[in-house]
């Protein structure tokens, strides 16, 4: 398909709740080849989620096999996921994050360790999965931006107060 | 436009930043970069500020003065063309939180141990809790580690003055990542 521009904050289209899929059709499984092509284009980025190119749809794509970091750790590869929902988490850990969105800022913020989620894939099956780790961070980052929310408005503390939790 | 560099510390009470960033605003600076925290009972303020047309100190007048008169100090230095970019930090980020009960030079000497390897800290907190009886100093610093330097390394740097000075060190990456 096609890569699209990733928008930037303060784009509108970023702060706005996005619609449920109904049907994984033609249509969506075009819109999850955007994200995947957007993706991978942005210098293989770990994640896109549909608002950020401008979709209000419920979808977003995760590949962290490709990152310094997802590397080494266990991971799904690519997944897309259309109508994303997390039914488990378990554990807290703080990461700094930063957003293609919101360029040249970076902030603490607090996931889950381990999440399930839940989710239609792109063949339109009901797909469950275990994720933890980066992974599980950055479905839970791309999960975020389909509520209008930006890593900003879950910043946990300011930068020296970052400890590490381990379990 | 001219940037300067603005620093502001007085006894902590409610209306500090208001005071200040309401004389900035009628004046017409910007403010870039500013951080302000309590430090003891002091209220701090460190910020950068940019006027289109004010040149130096003097372009400010007395403007000041009442913040000086609410018994807040006041330094205002102008900044070099440049000097309110933020350099380019290559490097891995790392964090070491150095702790235990107070004595002097715990700062200084994880601080030269670090400079004298090129380590450059850019955040640095420190805080003397604990009973008076008994104060213990808690240190908290960011750095970015040269090339060819990995956290490793600045562990073991750590492990041997732990001992010397009688403190608890640890040392991790930061994960940042950009999703």
């Amino acid at each position: 398909m096609a890569v699209k521009k990733v928008l930037l904050y303060p784009d509108p289209l970023l702060k706005q709740v996005c619609t449920e899929v109904d049907v994984v059709d033609d249509e969506v499984d075009d819109l999850l080849q955007d994200l995947v092509d957007t993706m991978v284009d942005a210098g293989h980025s770990v994640g896109v989620a549909a608002p950020q190119i401008g979709a209000l749809r419920r979808a977003v794509v995760v590949d962290v096999s490709h990152s310094k970091l997802g590397k080494k750790q266990k991971n799904h590869g690519l997944i897309c996921m259309v109508n994303p929902e997390i039914i488990e988490r378990e554990g807290e850990t703080i990461v700094r994050e930063g957003c293609m969105s919101v360029p040249e800022y970076t902030g603490n913020v607090t996931r889950a360790e381990r999440i399930v989620v839940q989710f239609l894939n792109r063949e339109g099956k009901l797909q469950v999965l275990r994720s933890e780790g980066f992974e599980a961070i950055a479905i839970q980052h791309e999960m975020d931006h389909l509520d209008g929310k930006l890593f900003l408005d879950r910043v946990s503390s300011l930068k020296t107060d970052l400890f590490r939790r381990k379990k | 436009m001219n940037h300067f560099a603005l620093t502001i510390i007085g006894r902590d009470r409610p209306g500090i930043v208001s005071e200040v960033t309401e004389i900035l605003f009628k004046l017409g600076c910007n403010i870039a970069d500013s951080s302000s925290s309590i430090l003891g009972g002091q209220f701090s303020m460190i910020l950068i500020i940019s006027h289109p047309e004010y040149t130096d100190r003097d372009s400010f007048g007395d403007v000041f003065a009442p913040l000086e008169k609410g018994n807040l100090s006041v330094f205002l230095r102008t900044l070099r063309p440049g000097g309110e970019k933020h350099p380019e930090l290559q490097g891995e980020l790392c964090m070491i939180s150095v702790y235990g009960a107070d004595k002097p030079g715990i700062v200084y000497q994880v601080a030269r141990e670090l400079g004298q390897r090129r380590v450059n800290i850019i955040d640095l907190n420190t805080k003397l809790v604990g009973e008076e009886t008994q104060p213990v100093y808690v240190m908290m610093l960011e750095a970015v580690l040269p090339e060819g330097i990995s956290v490793d390394d600045v562990e073991g740097w750590m492990d041997s003055m732990k001992a010397d000075l009688g403190v608890d060190v640890s040392v991790r990456s930061i994960m940042a990542v950009e999703l």
